[in-house]
């Protein structure tokens, strides 16, 4: 099961890594734009860093890629080299790339220090029965040769050690990481070889030529594991997935590419590979790009710096700075070839063998020819594009003549290189027109003549009877037809439905009749102005364009019942988003009231009355002659006026402020005091007055 | 062994607490925990630049294969994460108990999703989109092609390398500093489903590009063409998730985020093309970092006064505030903006204005109540471009006049009080004189 899904998994790899490479198929060798991304990962760590492995890598890439940053961090980095090597209880991983460091920035550690870390080493290879603890010691002791002046450094029983890292082997050319553990691995492959590498150079007598050849059968059946993208990239994949320590394709391969080139360093004769696959690993490292990650970034360099060194076959990248050559520019043909690092290759000449097109399985264009080489560039160019090749997509062969044939064993050119090439051009368009045609008689009843390189605003008419066609031509630089890979005429209506329409072609000639009456249903019944526009584009094409052509005004026939309906086009954003009109609430009009001055002067009318009646009680003599003149009455006639007085200012008080509740309240009051008051005074003036008439 | 699940239990429970404490919340809106599925780990590597600047900006990134048996997105009910990056488009399945439906709860939880679909998307990625609005071309082999403006690289000849400067107006999706360099395209089109109106184009396509292989013939008129071919698109849902869509997982390369561009036919080349820029200010969108409002103090008072009242009665003056503030990422700042509008709302809104503000967050706004009586809501109903939505309504009755509150004294009644008024004085004269005249 998990087998099966880590083979899924090397699928999907392949595929992503696949569709990343077709875009650039063509391998660039190292540049500078790695070197910035390497001072970009590893910068933000700022020279303290988290272990003496990371100081290597980062110590590894800066010295491969060529930047000199070391006295940023010597200081730091060689006074924990120091402290690793002299502590008695420090791993052995650390040891090993402590030495490993202090090899690439000389810290001056004393001898004894090193004789002390060396008899330690020599300890554990003698009592070691992991890989990785082999590894670590006999790295750690080869690299304490390489360090020091002592040549008298020699691994005690070499033979037996190499015997017992040999025993960890598998059949198909992987290792396990100890004897206890069935699970065997490429990575640890990898890493077995540069042990037994390290063994060989630490010998003090040769080791047995058997057990070199089984170890050199055993590479080639690893390398009968490995596996190949389409773009001719070759890698090793870890088969297990899942395990405690999974590794990637980078780092496996990374670390079988180590092991394979320290292994052919130290042997003599020849491993027998197929230097194609050397290439292949060459392209898988450089097929990467630029790593995001630091540790991914030493792979890739650490493993293309051996590769560019390595004994069995050095790669050479053909690489183009162009494949778009351009026929109009008179663009040059220029190759480079480099080693991965993006040094100079040694003498040799590039041969164009043929130049395909592209799709088609036709013979070749041209004749073999050489490039010629500009040795102040390092660059071989194609001095004219021979005669034959036209605007379009080809495919150039290419092949690496190697002048010192000692070198041919020496480099992996990697035999025939195909590269596709796109040649581009400004295409000619001529003899433009549009024109509205009866549909019965095909008899022209406008016509008008566009230029497709201006701008254009013709104005036609047409009902569901006529046709329309747009002919043009198009015409390649060399004079032949041209046929772009988009050719289409775009009618938008007003309410923004789009129809469109592939022009169909006949050698130079582009032609569309568009017959209404077909079309009807199509542009859904929908009469109105439609914008005309015409797009001719192409990869090749240098002057892809997308001109409007002026409008047709369609008269089409009103729609059926059950007609479709125009496709709903998207909602303007702002439409949905902007803020929304004011609303403001109209109140209800006032009342009509007749104008101020008119109510007042009626008030004063309503007076003309009340002054009336003064009037005729003076003229009439008014007497106030029956008052009561005793004190008692007098009192209660008093009180009753002002109680009616009271009741009166109450209506008044009732107009001016008082609620009907209020008003009722004092008028009940009032109103009792005035009964009790107004009988008096009443009877007494009746009483008062019967005794008058009786009198 | 009660015991140890109970000390497994104890364990869960103090790992899990500082989790659940950073999670989403009203409070401080942004996302904290991301998870990123990828087809393949060495995404991780081939796309650092912008993982790396998600982790700087303090996010949480949980990387796992998209076919990871373990997969899951909620335990216990709860949610593990508050956004989900998709940068696996070849996965027909989701691993563990993930499928589209689950896919889909999370964003229905309120929950960020980025989609990146490229040329091998599979049918899964596609519904997934499709759920979210928009359209992928179905033919499988199809790229977006633009021959006018294809970004020029010496090593690049089929025009499916675009670089595209179209981009939505909007500060809030794209951040204040304007984007100069075109952004790399390379992937497949999609369009927007015409119905839906929260799905919106954040960056279009030319007039002149579309959507087809190009390595086969053209027979049929391309089914997206034009400006209707959206690149990357992005969706706000009614419950504030976002969304972001789009047809090119390598626009979120290092090597594209790296790349210097010149646009076809455009003498300027600039050394950095715009796509970093781009994708960090629009994840700071998708992830809550920008344009996430909220609305607090939604307050009204009669004028002059200070307390709320219970009730309006027609006609009243009224002052109506409510104070509105912008998430930053770190802290609530005020929102400046002149187009929050208030309604007074029954059945239909029978007053409408935008308020106005004093530029630290407080809108209001004064108006005089309708004279139309009912149950009358306040309604701040905020809906803007990449801003979150903002609904609020408070209920509030208005009754018409008391008996005691229409006018009293109006002209044009006088001479009818006159009237009475004199009668009386009369009448209290006449009452004098017919008692005591001799």
């Amino acid at each position: 099961m998990a087998r099966n899904i880590g083979r899924f998994l090397v699928l999907i790899a392949a595929a992503l890594i696949y569709s990343s490479a077709l875009a650039s198929s063509i391998f660039q060798p190292i540049s500078d734009s790695h070197r910035s991304a390497a001072l970009e990962l590893f910068n933000p760590l700022g020279g303290s860093f988290s272990s003496v492995e990371k100081t290597y890598e980062e110590l590894r890439t800066f010295e491969v890629l060529g930047i000199d940053k070391r006295s940023d961090i010597s200081t730091a980095a060689c006074q924990s080299v120091s402290e690793i090597l002299g502590s008695s209880s420090s791993t052995l991983k650390d040891l090993f790339y402590a030495l490993k460091v202090n090899g690439i920035l000389q810290c001056g550690i004393k001898e004894d220090v090193f004789e002390g870390v060396a008899s330690r080493l020599q300890s554990v290879v003698g009592g070691a029965s992991a890989l990785l603890d082999f590894y670590y010691s006999v790295g750690g002791l080869a690299l304490i040769k390489g360090q020091t002046s002592k040549d008298d450094l020699y691994l005690a029983d070499a033979e037996g050690v190499f015997r017992s890292i040999k025993a960890l082997s598998q059949s198909d050319g992987r290792w396990r990481y100890n004897s206890n553990n069935p699970e065997s691995s490429t990575f640890a492959a990898g890493l077995a070889l540069e042990a037994l590498a390290g063994i060989v150079s630490l010998s003090s007598s040769e080791i047995d030529q058997s057990l070199i050849s089984t170890t050199k059968n055993d590479i080639l059946k690893l390398f009968d594991s490995i596996e190949k993208y389409d773009d001719g990239a070759f890698y090793f994949d870890e088969k297990l997935v899942g395990a405690r320590e999974h590794q990637g394709v980078l780092s496996t391969t990374s670390s079988v590419v180590r092991g394979l080139t320290a292994f052919a360093a130290v042997t003599s004769g020849s491993l027998n590979l197929p230097s194609g696959k050397i290439l292949g690993l060459a392209k898988f490292f450089l097929g990467i790009g630029i790593p995001g990650d630091a540790k991914d970034l030493f792979n890739q360099v650490d493993s293309l710096a051996f590769l560019e060194s390595n004994t069995v076959s050095i790669p050479l990248i053909l690489s183009l700075p162009a494949t778009v050559l351009s026929l109009t520019k008179k663009d040059a043909l220029k190759v480079k070839v480099n080693t991965v690092l993006g040094s100079n290759a040694p003498p040799l000449t590039v041969n164009l063998l043929q130049v395909l097109r592209s799709g088609s399985k036709d013979t070749s264009l041209i004749e073999s020819q050489e490039l010629k080489f500009d040795p102040e560039n390092a660059v071989y160019t194609l001095d004219a594009m021979p005669k034959s090749v036209d605007v379009g997509k080809y495919t150039f062969v290419f092949e690496m003549v190697l002048h010192d044939s000692d070198h041919k064993n020496l480099y992996a050119t990697g035999g025939r290189i195909r590269i596709p090439i796109f040649v581009t051009g400004v295409i000619e368009v001529d003899s433009a027109e549009i024109a509205v045609l009866d549909s019965d008689l095909g008899s022209i009843e406008t016509k008008k003549k566009i230029d497709l390189a201006g701008e254009n605003t013709v104005s036609l008419s047409a009902n569901h009877l006529q046709k329309l066609r747009l002919s043009f031509q198009l015409s390649s630089p060399l004079g032949h037809a041209f046929k772009p890979h988009q050719a289409i005429l775009k009618l938008t209506h007003e309410t923004k439905v789009e129809h469109m329409f592939v022009m169909g072609s006949s050698g130079k000639q582009f032609e569309i009749i568009l017959d209404f009456l077909g079309q009807v249903e199509k542009f859904f019944y929908l009469s109105g102005r439609y914008n005309v526009q015409l797009a001719v584009g192409d990869a090749v094409m240098e002057n892809s364009f997308l001109k409007a052509i002026g409008h047709v005004d369609l008269d089409l026939p009103a729609p059926p019942e059950k007609a479709p309906q125009p496709p709903a086009q998207p909602l303007d954003p702002n439409l949905i988003y902007g803020p929304k009109a004011e609303i403001a609430h109209i109140f209800r009009a006032p009342e009509k009231l007749p104008p101020k001055k008119l109510s007042l002067t009626f008030s004063g009318l309503t007076l003309l009355p009340f002054l009336g009646f003064l009037v005729g009680l003076l003229r009439l003599g008014v007497n106030l002659k029956n008052f009561p003149s005793s004190s008692v009455p007098a009192v209660f006639a008093t009180l009753f006026h002002l109680g009616i007085a009271a009741v009166l200012s109450l209506y008044m008080l009732f107009w001016l402020k008082l609620d009907l509740f209020t008003t009722l309240k004092a008028l009940c009051f009032l109103g009792a005091f005035l009964m009790f008051v107004g009988h008096r005074i009443l009877s007494h003036l009746a009483s008062s007055s019967s005794k008058l008439k009786s009198a | 062994m009660g015991r140890n699940y109970f000390m497994i239990l104890t364990v869960l429970s103090v790992t899990l607490l500082p989790i659940l404490s950073l999670s989403f919340s009203t409070d401080s809106p942004t996302d904290r925990r991301l998870l990123v599925l990828l087809d393949d780990l060495s995404l991780k590597s081939s796309h650092s630049i912008f993982f790396n600047s998600l982790k700087s900006r303090g996010f949480d990134l949980d990387f796992k294969l998209a076919d990871d048996p373990k997969l899951a997105l909620q335990r216990y009910g709860q949610y593990l994460y508050d956004g989900l990056i998709l940068f696996s488009p070849s996965i027909e399945r989701f691993g563990g108990v993930v499928d589209l439906a689950a896919v889909l709860d999370f964003v229905d939880s309120g929950h960020d999703l980025i989609i990146a679909a490229d040329s091998s998307s599979s049918d899964l990625i596609k519904s997934v989109a499709t759920e979210c609005g928009v359209d992928f071309d179905e033919d499988p082999s199809a790229l977006v092609i633009d021959h006018k403006s294809y970004a020029v690289a010496e090593t690049e000849g089929d025009h499916t390398l675009i670089a595209a400067d179209d981009f939505i107006e909007s500060d809030v999706l794209l951040g204040k500093k304007k984007i100069e360099a075109p952004v790399l395209f390379k992937g497949i089109a999609h369009s927007l489903n015409a119905a839906n109106t929260l799905v919106l184009k954040v960056l279009s396509a030319s007039p002149l590009a579309y959507s087809a292989n190009p390595n086969s013939k053209l027979s049929s008129p391309p089914s997206l063409t034009g400006s209707s071919i959206s690149l990357v698109s992005v969706v706000q849902a009614r419950n504030n998730a976002r969304i972001m869509i789009t047809g090119s997982l390598d626009m979120f390369s290092n090597r594209f985020l790296r790349s210097s561009v010149q646009k076809a036919g455009s003498p300027r080349k600039y050394d950095k093309s715009g796509n970093e820029q781009f994708v960090t200010e629009l994840s700071k969108w998708v992830f809550h970092v920008r344009g996430h409002l909220k609305a607090v103090n939604l307050r009204h008072n009669k004028a002059g006064e200070k307390d709320e009242p219970a009730m309006y009665r027609i006609k009243d003056d009224l002052v109506f505030s409510v104070e509105i503030y912008e998430w930053s990422g770190k802290s609530w700042e005020p929102y400046v903006a002149n187009d929050v509008q208030v309604q007074l709302y029954m059945m239909s809104p029978y007053v409408l204005k935008t308020l106005s503000n004093d530029k630290k967050g407080l809108y209001h706004t004064s108006f005089k109540v309708p004279d139309v009586y009912g149950v009358f809501q306040f309604k701040v109903e905020y809906h803007r471009l990449g801003y979150t939505s903002l609904s609020l309504s408070k209920q509030i009755p208005v009754r018409p006049f008391r008996h005691n509150e229409y006018e009293r004294f109006i002209t044009a009644a006088f001479p009818y009080y006159g009237a009475s008024f004199t009668m009386m004085a009369g009448f209290f004269l006449f009452s004098f004189v017919y008692l005591y005249h001799k």
